[in-house]
């Protein structure tokens, strides 16, 4: 036997091999749920964050009263996630983020009741939805708003804009899906520059699945 | 006659043991006993195969419905969910768990705790068995363990919960939860996909027959 001709072969089907698995040939699942993010040039903060561990199974998070750098507080906040992925009987990824009473920029956006569901599923079916999410008793900026269709925006004079119930999807819808729920999504903009500075989210839920 | 009163008396202590262990509750056994005539899931009608059911979201209780509350009402509970039921029997003939979590969140003003959202963990999920009567299309299961409710430290308090998974998306699955220690329940009986279970109104369950 030629040894060399053996080993090229080796190297050959080694380095083929990869090539031939397409992308999502492995169930996967993701989820990530969390209370309140705020992010600006000084600070960087997520509280009451749970994250799907790799495997599935399934976490959670809780946090009383939440205050971050007084642009935002938040009382009863919760996050759980919840995900398995199984290529033969379907893979399924649930998060939610719930809070209690929620203040943004001093009363700018106040809110009692706060809830984000993202779920994803591959299966018989495939598909994500934001099914359950809610916003309770939200006014902003002295307005009363009563259950804003997804990707409501609303400008916010001389602070920036605030998205409602945005709903962000992905994946192809037929080997993947995700979906990621952001309750109240408030994007901070230089009154000169219109720059972008910050943003704030509150009530995110976020699940993926693939197969 | 005086030796059979000598056995009487010997034999009477033995009875009396037999018949007082007979009628205890063996560790773990599997008993409803909620008191309600049941449709599905009914003592008898399960098997102890290797199953695995995941997922969570949100339940609109009360009343038993399919739909949301109004946001402002919070009248709805939250959760994540799941168990990998072995197989296998002890010697009891519970059917044992491999492993599980709940993480339960009843967010109505009524139930709170301490001023919070009544909060349950489980500590243990210890049993879980397949429901063969419950018209759950995926599959159904019964488990349950102990838990912790985390406003008070309450600890070790059984636990049981009926599962029902309807197919995707998870709008037709069902879910309840009993924890008779606290005399707490959130069950289903007129309006059910497969009763004590009530509907989901976001995430989704996810069975699996095998794990």
């Amino acid at each position: 036997m030629n040894i060399d001709n053996f080993r090229r072969a080796v190297l050959i089907v080694g380095l083929a091999l990869p090539m031939s698995w397409t992308a999502g040939s492995v169930a996967a699942q993701t989820a990530r749920s969390f209370g309140v993010q705020v992010s600006t040039p000084t600070l960087n903060q997520t509280a009451s964050s749970a994250v799907l561990p790799p495997g599935g199974d399934q976490a959670q998070n809780s946090g009383q009263s939440i205050a971050i750098g007084g642009l935002a507080t938040a009382q009863d906040a919760f996050a759980i996630v919840n995900g398995d992925a199984d290529p033969t009987d379907g893979s399924t990824a649930v998060s939610s983020a719930t809070l209690g009473a929620v203040n943004l920029l001093s009363g700018l956006i106040t809110a009692d009741g706060v809830v984000a569901v993202a779920s994803s599923w591959i299966g018989g079916a495939t598909g994500s939805d934001a099914e359950g999410s809610s916003l309770a008793n939200l006014v902003v900026n002295g307005a009363s708003v009563s259950d804003p269709a997804p990707n409501t925006r609303m400008d916010l004079p001389g602070v920036g804009y605030v998205i409602l119930n945005e709903q962000i999807r992905s994946g192809d819808g037929v080997t993947t899906s995700g979906i990621t729920v952001n309750m109240i999504h408030v994007v901070l903009l230089d009154a000169l520059t219109g720059a972008q500075t910050g943003e704030i989210i509150v009530g995110s839920a976020s699940s993926a699945v693939g197969n | 006659m005086f030796k059979l009163r000598n056995l009487a008396m010997l034999a009477a202590p033995i009875g009396v043991v037999l018949i007082a262990s007979s009628c205890d509750r063996q560790p773990g056994a599997v008993a409803p006993g909620i008191g309600k005539p049941l449709a599905h899931f009914q003592p008898g009608n399960f098997v102890c195969v290797p199953v695995k059911i995941t997922g969570g979201g949100r339940i609109d209780y009360p009343p038993e419905q399919a739909e949301k509350n109004p946001p402002a009402s919070h009248e709805y509970e939250t959760f994540g969910a799941h168990v990998m039921g072995s197989g296998q029997q002890d010697a009891n003939g519970v059917c044992l768990a491999d492993k599980g979590a709940l993480e339960w969140v009843d967010h109505r003003p009524e139930m709170e705790v301490n001023g919070h959202p009544l909060n349950l963990h489980a500590t243990e999920v210890t049993f879980a068995e397949v429901a063969t009567d419950a018209s759950c299309t995926d599959g159904a299961v019964h488990w349950g363990g102990k838990l912790r409710v985390q406003n008070t430290g309450q600890s070790h308090l059984d636990f049981e919960v009926w599962d029902c998974d309807n197919g995707e998306p998870g709008r037709n699955d069902g879910f309840a939860i009993r924890v008779p220690a606290i005399d707490y329940a959130v069950q289903c009986f007129t309006v059910t996909p497969a009763d004590p279970t009530c509907y989901l109104t976001g995430g989704n369950r996810q069975f699996h027959p095998t794990h």
